[in-house]
């Protein structure tokens, strides 16, 4: 018991130290929002607060992104936070209700000098092993024989019931990232650590889109998801629209329409400056350490 | 037959799957950071006995496996088909002899095991972890050997071969186990 304290406090003074080393400051910010995120697939966990006062709803974050944004757009320069997020509907071995992220921005970084960034530290931090690089074009083409970028959905529909899978989604990228997990992932526990970049455009989430793919990449550990990272959209405009594509999307699933967050957009009319941030999963990137 | 959605798999639920009756050994959830939530639920097929892996897109639905496990009491073979009987409803069932490779060396007449039925057909029957089995062929015994000095084969009644003490001789009783054919001691 006493020692799985240790560790995991040792592990935050070693990230702290990190950063420190690095000139990125350590931030709070508020876990109690006024909105919940828009996100398709993650779900906010509602409160009501003020019952005595004036009953009003809150949500507990999923992620700090949003407010840590606020901050980097009046000029916070490099940031980081470790804090506890929570989500709704998140059961099984690697999933649950409340777990602790750190998130951090780096300024004038694009997510290739991230990446480059983030090995330093899970390095630094005692994952072993070598570092391997693949774009998510080149993974799909090695572990599933696949041609990712060039495939249109009914394509890879049928290829989908050919590998005796669901063929049953709505949107492409929603096939694309089914495909990923039950293809691929399970190539990527020879890989000490192992990232894999440039997602096609329609997984872009809130980063840059150059041409067809979204500057972003996500991190496995022996083939466990630990770390999802943007070369980061800036303005106001850019943002309202992946909300807006969102909330049409959780429109067409039957799910919440969310109400987007002007106080962040009001924010962003000061644009983000060029960043790259990621999110780590502190317990999955624990559980990858001796 | 009733259909099972995912958020239903659990461990021990029988499904049907390329046609046959699996058993659940595992269901993992894999929620990526961005994206749709998926299973990996590992399988075991009740007809081959073969482990099988397979991801879904949570919320989808498989057929239920009408399956039942049934204590029963082996009779007797005939060569040809082995008869097991349900001590409570009395019903026989037979099992071909081509399908008991890997259980017919520890089931011995009157032996209580259970048997896996699929549509109220037998597909498999599993013996008791442990049996007494009778020792009718190994090499003479060695006076004052005792057990863990290393062993010697020997030939059992229902056919198996076990490997045994050096002081266990022909028509003692011995107990094995059989889930690893294992000797496990003396009655």
């Amino acid at each position: 018991m006493r020692q799985a304290l240790i560790k995991k406090a040792k592990l935050l003074e070693k990230i702290r130290a990190f950063f420190d080393h690095k000139n990125v400051l350590e931030v709070q910010t508020s876990h109690l929002l006024n909105t919940p995120t828009t996100d398709v697939y993650i779900d906010s966990i509602g409160m009501s607060v003020n019952s005595e006062i004036q009953r009003q709803s809150k949500f507990l974050h999923t992620s700090p992104e949003l407010e840590m944004k606020k901050l980097l757009s009046q000029g916070s320069g490099d940031i980081f936070q470790i804090c506890q997020v929570f989500r709704d509907n998140e059961q099984g071995s690697q999933n649950f209700n409340e777990f602790t992220l750190l998130e951090y921005y780096r300024l004038n970084f694009d997510h290739h000098q991230l990446m480059g960034n983030v090995a330093e530290l899970v390095k630094v931090l005692g994952v072993g092993g070598e570092v391997t690089k693949l774009s998510y074009a080149h993974a799909f083409e090695r572990f599933a024989g696949i041609d990712i970028l060039n495939t249109d959905f009914d394509a890879l529909k049928v290829i989908a019931k050919v590998h005796d899978l669901s063929a049953d989604f709505e949107w492409i990228e929603d096939l694309q990232i089914f495909l990923f997990t039950a293809l691929c992932e399970p190539k990527l526990t020879q890989f000490p650590i192992c990232f894999i970049y440039d997602y096609p455009a329609g997984q872009s989430a809130l980063s840059k889109v150059k041409g067809c793919i979204a500057h972003r990449f996500e991190l496995y550990l022996s083939g466990v998801e630990v770390a999802n990272g943007y070369d980061e959209l800036q303005d106001a405009q850019a943002y309202r629209q992946i909300f807006n594509r969102e909330n049409d999307k959780r429109q067409q699933l039957n799910k919440t329409v969310i109400s987007l967050d002007t106080d962040f957009l009001t924010q962003l009319e000061k644009p983000l400056p060029q960043c790259s941030g990621v999110a780590i999963g502190i317990e999955r990137l624990i559980a990858s350490i001796d | 037959m009733a259909y099972y959605s995912t958020s239903q798999f659990k461990n021990g639920l029988k499904l049907m799957l390329d046609g046959n009756p699996c058993s659940i050994i595992s269901n993992e959830i894999r929620k990526p950071g961005k994206g749709q939530a998926s299973n990996k639920v590992k399988f075991k097929d009740l007809i081959t006995g073969k482990t099988l892996e397979k991801t879904f897109k949570s919320g989808e639905s498989l057929e239920g496996a009408d399956v039942m496990e049934l204590d029963m009491q082996y009779l007797y073979n005939d060569g040809n088909e082995w008869n097991f009987m349900d001590p409570n409803t009395f019903d026989q069932f037979t099992i071909n002899d081509s399908n008991m490779d890997d259980v017919r060396g520890y089931l011995v007449e009157q032996d209580m095991c259970v048997v896996t039925l699929w549509n109220n057909n037998p597909i498999s029957v599993t013996p008791p972890n442990h049996v007494l089995l009778e020792v009718v062929d190994t090499d003479p015994g060695l006076k004052g050997d005792t057990a863990g000095t290393g062993g010697k084969p020997a030939t059992m009644n229902t056919g198996v071969v076990v490997q045994v003490p050096l002081f266990i001789g022909i028509g003692e009783k011995v107990k094995v186990d059989t889930r690893t054919n294992e000797y496990a001691g003396r009655t």
